[in-house]
This record gives C-alpha cells, structure tokens and sequence, in this order.
C-alpha cells in the first residue's frame, strides 16, 4: 500500500487528514491487498481533495474501482450536508447519469444459434459510434418532456411499459429537474441523439447467467441460470456534456464568489442551496432524464430486435433494473445516528440501497436494491443487491464497474484491435464495432479484473452478489 | 503529429506546443479534432466562433468546449482555426470539412475538456499546453 495510509479492516483503508492541506475529513476506500498495486497516487490524492470541500460529511469515499480521473476520482463517493455543503459537477462528471440498464429474455443460451445474426441485427437497430445520429425526430416540446419527465416520457410515446419504470433507479425520472437550467447550445445536441448508445466505453451486450449465487434475490429479479440478458451501457450524450461544461464554467466563478478555496478547479462547487447550486442541480436533473429516456428508447429497439427473431412478446421481457452511475442526488441518510438531508455525489460508483428501502418495487424490497455491475469485454458482470452495511459505511453506494489500471496509450502500444477481437472470438465472444480502435482501448487488460472488484464489495459486506453473467457478443460505440 | 499523449489512466491527456499564443490554441483543436476523428485533413466549410472567461487556461477550456459543440453540431470536423486574442476575449475563425462516417470513424469521443491539471507554461521560445480531455 502507499506511504501513509491506514489499514482499518482487511478491505477497508483511511487517507488520514493532512494528507492534502485543508481536508475536513478523513478518506477512506476498500480495496483488496492484491489490487493495492493498482492503486496510484493521483487517486488517493483526488479523494484527499474531494475532503477539503465544505459540508462534507463522515468521510470522503472510494470503492474498490478507485482510479485516477479528473475532479472526484473514479469510484468516489461524498456526502454534503443541505445546510452547509456545496454541489459539484466534478462529483459528477461529463456523462451526466451514465448507468447501465439489464433486461431480462426468456430464451436460454443454448437458443441462440443464430448468434451473428442476432447481433447484426442488434449494430443495425441502435445507432452507434461518433456521430452517429437518431432516427428518431423530436420536436423541442418533446425534448422537455424528456428532461422532465426521463422514462415515463418515453414510455408514454410507446417505447415500453408502465411496468419498466418501478424497476429504475428515481422510477427513471429524477425530481428536481429544471429544464430551464438546460441551455439551448445543450438542447442542440441533444435533439439529434436520443436513443443512441454513444462510444468509449459504452455498449450493449449480450450475455448468459452462467451462476447464482442467491437463489431467493435472482428469482425475485426473474434471474435464472442460462438465461440470455441484455446489458445496455450508456448516458446522457452531448446533452449531459455540455450541461456540465456550461455549469462547471458558472461554478468556478460561485466558487471564488462564496469564498471557497478548492485544490482542483475541476472541484468548482457552490452552496447547496445558492442560486448556481440550484441551477446546476436542476440542470443536472435534467441531464440525468434524459439518460434514462435514452436507455429506455434503446431497450425498446433492443426488445424489437427479439420480438422479430424469436416470437417473443414485449411483456416476456423483463427490465431488471435501471442504475446511474455518474450523479448527485438528494438522499436522507443516519449519520452517527441523526438523520440527515444530505446531497450525495457518486462517480463511478452506484447505489446500493438495502431491503426495505422506499424506492424499490415491492417484490425486490426484502432483499434490497438490484445494483448492476458491467465486467469489461470479455469478463464476468454481476448483478449484486445492496445492503444495510452500505447504508452504515458508504450512504447506499458500491463499486461501478472494474476499474481502469491501463492508460489507452499503453493499451494501444500493448495491444491492437484486431488481436483482442480475434482472442474473443476465440473464446466464443463476438465483437461488433464501427472500428478496431474502440476494441483496443476497453479490451479486458485494460481494467482491474471484475471478479477481483465485485469480491471486494461482497466480503466488505457493502452489496452482496446475486448472480454472475458471461459474455456471448458485444456492440461496442 | 502536433501534440503528444502523456499518461492518464481513465482519460486522455496530452502536451501541445506553440510558437505564440494563438498558435498553442490552434494547435490544440486540431490535436482534440485528431483525437476524435483520427483522420482530418483540410477542408474549406468556415464558422466564425467568440468565446470569453476570466483568465487563459479557462480561455482554452471554453474554446475547446465551443470546439467540440461546433463541430457536433454542424457534422464540421474542424482542421484549423485562424485566432486572435485579445485579453481574455477570443476570436476564431475556423476552417473544416464535413464529418464523414467513413473517412472519420476510428477516434474517440470526447466528453468534455477538464479543469484538473489544465495548465500553460512558457518555455524558452514556445507556449506549452497540458490538458485532459474525458473520454
């Protein structure tokens, strides 16, 4: 482990305070022995900061897919009180509500013989890539809706059911959305792109339950072994990008306007309750609708695909669950038993509220919240629930995702796209891309491995797994 | 190539030079337009951009901000940029061709241009640029 960091618990370590001049409170991050030699400096030096920001609460947090980023590190967590704690899009990031969706098909792996075709099929429906565009039209009147309303806008105009919402994250539809905090520049690029799955590391995967580790949550989240799902991986397009550059340049100026001494301008940040913080708020808000109206529009295409190839009916495929991964929302949480109004950021992290919590539908309730966990090409994802130790330690977060440890210029000297493509042919997984540089930059090496990352949480007791799917074909943007 | 890629984990940043000011700033869009769209050559479509902030190194985050608005917007892949500083009020008049899906696919979308260890310094008889972009 690095210089000056303490061992609290097998899993669990404290950046303490001093670490970077002014923290509030000390960080505090799980990861495992094994992946401490992943862990670099810059990131620890990230959660050290995230700790300088007024009204922090607790402890300034990371899972164990911490790696370096800009403003919050990947993985982070912070809470700030309403009363005296600021708002951040750095606590945020670009992709305003990316987060990953799984759709539940009844069909059994060993009905997919017409794999190729199925994902052909799948490249061709969802528009991928840069520059891609929607085939939907959407008039302005439209747009609001979808940034008011999120999920149940597209719902309402026939892409899905009523029934899919309850199993979104906020009902797929945050309150607190301010569509006149969404400027026009940020409207512009968002008209053209609703539905479309975007690039990097966004994708739409097919995938197999190939094991179950909690017989009572997966068959309460209609999981069970073989089965194929779907995971769709995406977010709030330019619309969320600009959004956050817009906001980010307005909260630089709040931040020297209220006296706020930051060590990172990626941190800029003003008051809760200021009129920036409000805007940004309520921009963000709509920003993070409009990613749920996407994933709900691209799910739809998805559905249509299996209706035509397979005769299945929409309503036998099930939407799993919904979850942001890159937010701020307004949450109640214990703290040193008071409860507290708090404003909680998450970067690359997920929620991971435990059974009984308000926002979940009924039959998931008693085993807590579904949280989704994507593998990177070619590994393992997870389907975990969340916890009553998550609430305690982490105000109802986990890890996101594996984690990055390979920058993508090593990755593009170490491997080339066609290489990675071919091995996971290899293995029976197959990758359909606008281009063979997309494949190389997000190719299994390049992360922490899933596995190793999802061990983490479940031994730290902050989600427990449920079940475990392998990869059968990939759409990369 | 007229920029360097430096070591970043999750994003991408890179080290541009210029002989002068502008030169630095229009070196930088050709480098993100690079970085997105991998193969840009010269094109003749012109747009006319302004942009304001409070000091340089935000100046440069604006204008690759407006960079990539434009060239989403417009399906413009901007290949050079004529600019005038004056303060911190930037004019640019850019130059590029029309995005093709054939002759542009290859990069990497850029989400946004950081703040976080954006920096200009001056060495000797050029002007050198860090900056992450988020990918």
């Amino acid at each position: 482990m690095l210089p000056g960091i303490k061992r609290l618990a097998p899993l669990e370590w404290e950046v303490p305070i001093g670490t970077v001049p002014g923290m509030r409170v000390p960080g505090r991050f799980f990861l495992s022995e094994e992946l401490a030699k992943t862990l670099e400096e810059g990131a620890v030096q990230q959660l050290a900061n995230v700790a300088t920001m007024p009204g922090i609460v607790k402890n300034s947090l990371a899972m164990p897919d911490i790696h370096w980023g800009y403003g919050f590190p990947i993985g982070g967590v912070a809470a700030f009180s309403i009363g005296e704690g600021v708002i951040s899009p750095g606590g945020v990031g670009f992709d305003i509500n990316c987060g990953v969706r799984i759709l539940a098909i009844p069909l059994h792996e060993k009905d997919l013989v017409k794999k190729r075709e199925l994902i052909e099929r799948l490249f061709n429906a969802v528009p991928t890539g840069v520059g891609a565009k929607s085939t939907l039209r959407l008039s302005h009147k439209e747009l609001e809706g979808m940034l008011t309303r999120g999920a149940k806008w597209a719902v309402d105009q026939g892409f899905g059911m009523e029934s899919d919402l309850v199993h979104c994250e906020e009902q797929g539809a945050m309150a607190g959305a301010d569509p006149s905090a969404v400027s026009a520049k940020a409207r512009q690029r968002g008209m053209p792109q609703s539905g479309t799955l975007g690039a990097g590391n966004h994708f739409l995967e097919i995938q197999a339950v190939r094991e179950i580790f909690h017989e009572g949550a997966a068959g309460a989240y209609g999981l069970s072994p073989g089965q194929i799902c779907i995971m769709i991986h995406c977010g709030s397009r330019g619309l969320g990008h600009q959004v956050c550059t817009e906001h980010l340049k307005v909260l630089e100026g709040a931040t020297k306007k209220y006296g706020i001494v930051l060590p990172d301008r990626q941190l800029a940040c003003a008051p809760i309750t200021s009129p920036e913080g409000r805007a940004y708020f309520g921009a963000m808000a709509s920003a993070s609708n409009y990613a749920w109206a996407n994933r709900q529009v691209i799910m739809h295409m998805v559905r249509k695909v299996f209706s035509g190839m397979f005769d299945i009916q929409y309503e036998e495929m099930n939407l799993v669950y919904d979850v942001a991964h890159n937010v701020a929302k307004l949450e109640e949480h214990v703290v040193d038993g008071r409860q507290m109004k708090l404003c909680v950021h998450r970067k690359g992290a997920t929620r991971a509220f435990g059974p009984g919590c308000a926002d979940l539908p009924g039959e998931y309730a008693p085993w807590g919240q579904p949280v989704i966990i994507p593998g990177s090409m070619g590994t393992s994802s997870y389907l975990l629930h969340g916890t009553k130790e998550a609430m305690v330690k982490t105000f109802g977060s986990t890890c996101h995702g594996s984690g990055r440890i390979m920058s993508r210029t090593k990755a593009k000297k170490a491997l080339s796209g066609r290489e990675v493509r071919e091995s996971l042919a290899a293995e029976g997984i197959i990758i359909r891309a606008p281009h063979d540089g997309a494949i190389a930059d997000e190719a299994p090496e390049v992360y922490k491995p899933s596995d190793e990352v999802v061990r983490i949480v479940d031994s730290a007791g902050i989600s427990r797994m449920v079940a475990r799917f392998v990869p059968l074909g990939v759409i990369k943007g | 190539m007229s920029f360097e890629e430096l070591e970043h984990t999750a994003d991408i940043k890179i080290r541009v030079r210029g002989a002068t000011l502008e030169e630095l700033f229009s070196e930088a869009a050709r480098a993100l337009m690079t970085i997105v769209y991998k193969n840009i050559s010269q094109g003749n479509i012109r747009r006319h951009v302004e942009v304001d902030a409070d000091d340089t190194s935000s100046l440069i985050r604006e204008f690759l901000s407006e960079i990539l608005f434009v060239s989403e917007v417009e399906d413009m892949v901007i290949t050079g940029a004529d600019i005038h500083i004056a303060g911190n009020h930037l004019t640019a008049d850019l130059t590029g061709e029309p995005f093709s899906r054939m002759k542009h696919c290859g990069g990497r979308e850029v989400k946004g241009v950081s703040y976080s260890d954006l920096a200009i310094s001056q060495e000797q008889d050029s002007y050198i640029l860090e900056v992450i972009f988020d990918v």
